[in-house]
């Protein structure tokens, strides 16, 4: 009995020493401090984890840290914004999505990347362009996602070369015995992937949402072809399902895998899950191109992907910026394509014997896809306007409303919101 | 009045103070700021406008907002149409379950399970119950007859309500019912005797005896639900998201979109504020209201 207390006693010395210990230690360590945040779960964790302590390592200078932040980009965007707001210093280099980075730029809140001068030609257009406000790079890309067409090579002979040919051979497929029920299947439910499937149909018939000078001409006659077309599949060829109204990226990838779909709409993150016969029914019998355009337009993709910034609070920028080079590094890049599929942001890893082996994707395919990509509109204040959009564009293809009411109310809704912004015609415009 | 009156009061006064400071705190200090905060143009995602005084501004714009005014509709037919459900069903059951059975309190038990279950997790069964392809409710219907093809419920206006206001009502009539056999209880059996002896029927029973001095305990009901249902927020966050388009969101929503989604501090903190009274008055309306429903049960 009395070696109980005893042993307490004893429990309770090693942990007050080791309190001790650790307090004496934490005094003395006077290196700076500079921490990461971003999407911290899954293979992409894992691999920027192993990234920052290699780069520790080479830095003992310093110490970093990762400081994980919700893997939903709305929640991440949210808690970013209100660190923002009170200033605070840390994290010193934040994962960006791609839509951001104008938004953050004109609040102040990132660092331009000007003085380090960085070399643009080194990334593709595309990705430069999205990161640019008020003529200054604000921000590195690190990966980029395009959307992909995915075709089931067991049921069509080739990609189809325009967006009629493409609901032809949708509705040919699915008249066959046997054939899936579902032509299309695509990202339709009220949420920003709504936006990228309708960039790439906006391309498609050669309108888009805003123009070079920053004007709203989302209800240009094209764009409310393209709507119309998109509604169509739905109401009168009857090759895209009602339920995609309701579908994100992975209840398409569900109905593709399952065999149900000839034609997929998605990022390239489906390629490896598709291609694992364990899972996947369609493995070995797809192969993915770019969206067709159609009359009067071009193959357009959508970009997306996550970019690098330096917080301008930051009381290390320059250790900062070390990282994000150190992430955004050909080989960096290289091992994030081996292990999660991301597609790296340099043009020149596309010659790299390497790159083709890492990724699942034929490259040739990836390529032309990144460089028919088309960023979303690059405004402050594009969360708003996306979320005015995608109301609207819900109600016309859910029949509540014509695709040319729905349209013309979106312009009005986004004018007034760009007029009440204080964003003057030039800044809006970059 | 005497000196020892007034040090009584002091003292009460004194002992009352820890809870008030905490009300004040967490309550009225709150809602004092939200009001100030209505008052300003504060945009979180545009610093450089700063956080002008608009006055009365942010009010003005919500009486030109037609997508508040399509919320608050929506908001009050939900409230409508599921209270009444919730108060017919739940008086039945009640009525049911203040029976003498054996295995009464299993019952009892039983019952109240469905409000239980966490409201977002009951969304996700509901969503799962009403999926077009997998669902039973389309399962159901399509071997009843009824329809021909499954209905997708959630791409058209009217029947995204089906599977939100049944996930309600299955959710929170038991609450309904067990507030209802609680003022069952409450009726003295001896008037029931009477009644059968006097040749009263069953229904005349009901309508005369049960449902009068009920009335406190249906405005009890009244109360609670009307105001939770005014509310609704994490059930059709979880079911429509407010989809198709705007067409099934609620008030509250609406408030979490300008707020947390749009992070329009000012704008939002209005709108808070208006769905506040609104509230608020239906409160006082209800308390009105059952103060003289009680008062009439003393009478009788």
């Amino acid at each position: 009995m009395p070696s109980l207390p005893r042993r307490t006693w004893a429990s309770a010395l090693a942990l007050s020493l080791a309190v001790l210990v650790t307090a004496c230690g934490g005094e003395k360590d006077t290196r700076p401090v500079i921490t990461y945040s971003g999407s911290a779960v899954g293979s992409q964790g894992e691999t920027v984890r192993r990234q920052i302590e290699r780069f520790a390592k080479l830095h003992p200078a310093i110490v970093v840290r990762v400081q994980p932040s919700p893997d939903d980009a709305t929640q991440r965007h949210q808690l970013f914004v209100q660190w923002l707001n009170a200033h605070v210093g840390d994290p010193d280099v934040m994962e960006l999505d791609v839509i951001w980075t104008s938004e953050f730029a004109a609040a102040g809140w990132i660092r331009s990347l000007e003085q380090y001068s960085p070399v643009r030609s080194d990334f593709f257009p595309a990705a430069i362009e999205a990161n640019i406000w008020d003529g200054k790079l604000y921000a590195i890309p690190w990966y980029v996602g395009v959307g992909l067409l995915y075709w089931r090579t067991d049921l069509l002979d080739h990609a189809p070369r325009s967006m009629n040919e493409l609901v032809q051979q949708a509705e040919r497929a699915m008249r066959a015995p046997g054939g899936p029920p579902y032509g299309f299947v695509w990202q339709g439910a009220r949420y920003e992937g709504l936006i990228t499937t309708f960039v790439e149909y906006l391309g498609a018939f050669g309108a888009e949402i805003m123009n070079d000078s920053g004007k709203v001409v989302v209800d240009s006659p094209d764009a409310i072809r393209a709507l119309t077309f998109m509604r169509d599949e739905i109401t009168s060829s009857h090759i895209a399902p009602p339920e995609v109204l309701t579908w994100h990226e992975e209840e398409t990838r569900f109905a593709f895998q399952n065999g149900n779909a000839v034609f997929m709409r998605n990022w390239p993150y489906a390629y490896s899950l598709l291609s694992d016969s364990s899972q996947s029914r369609v493995a070995g019998k797809f192969a993915v191109a770019t969206m067709p355009a159609a009359e009067g337009g071009h193959p357009t993709t959508a970009l997306g992907g996550a970019e690098l910034a330096i917080n301008s609070y930051s009381e290390h920028p320059e250790i900062a910026w070390e990282l994000v080079q150190y992430l955004t590094a050909p080989e960096q890049q290289l091992e994030r394509a081996a292990a999660t599929g991301d597609y790296p942001t340099r043009k020149a890893l596309y010659d790299d014997p390497r790159l083709a082996k890492a990724l699942a994707v034929p490259i040739a395919q990836v390529r032309t896809a990144i460089e028919s990509a088309v960023p979303r509109p690059v405004t402050p204040i594009y969360t708003e306007l996306s979320g005015l959009l995608q109301i609207q564009l819900h109600r016309a293809l859910t029949g509540q409303t014509s695709p040319a009411d729905a349209l013309h109310e979106a312009a009005r809704q986004m004018n007034a919101v760009i007029r009440d912004s204080g964003l003057d015609e030039r800044e809006v415009s970059q | 009045m005497s000196a020892r009156n007034e040090s009584d009061v002091r003292l009460a006064r004194l002992l009352v103070s820890p809870a008030t400071i905490v009300i004040a705190l967490v309550a009225i200090f709150p809602l004092g700021w939200t009001v100030w905060e209505s008052l300003h143009r504060h945009d979180l995602r545009l610093p450089w406008l700063g956080q002008p005084f608009v006055g009365l501004g942010n009010y003005a714009r919500i009486i030109h907002d037609a997508r508040f005014w399509g919320a608050l509709g929506h908001t009050a037919v939900f409230t409508v149409v599921s209270v009444s459900l919730e108060l017919v069903l739940g008086l039945i059951f009640a009525l049911a379950m203040n029976r003498a059975f054996r295995g009464r309190g299993i019952v009892r038990v039983a019952v109240l399970v469905p409000w239980a279950i966490p409201t977002v997790v009951a969304a996700l069964l509901w969503r799962f119950l009403f999926d077009s392809q997998a669902g039973i409710a389309n399962a159901l219907l399509l071997d009843v007859g009824i329809i021909d093809e499954p209905i997708v419920w959630f791409v058209h206006a009217a029947t995204a309500w089906v599977p939100i206001i049944l996930a309600d009502v299955w959710k929170t009539t038991p609450f309904v019912a067990l507030l209802l056999l609680a003022g069952l209880q409450n009726i003295d059996s001896a008037l029931y005797e009477a009644a059968a002896v006097d040749g009263a029927s069953a229904w005349r029973q009901l309508t005369r005896i049960t449902i009068p001095l009920l009335k406190p305990a249906i405005l009890l009901v009244l109360i609670f639900r009307t105001l939770d249902a005014f509310r609704v927020f994490d059930l059709i966050y979880v079911l429509t998201g407010g989809g198709p388009g705007t067409s099934t969101e609620p008030i509250a929503l609406y408030a979490f979109n300008a707020l947390l989604q749009n992070l329009q501090f000012g704008y939002g903190a209005a709108i808070s504020v208006v769905i506040f009274l609104i509230t608020f008055g239906l409160a006082l309306v209800y308390i009105k209201g059952l103060g003289a429903g009680s008062a009439t049960g003393v009478e009788r």
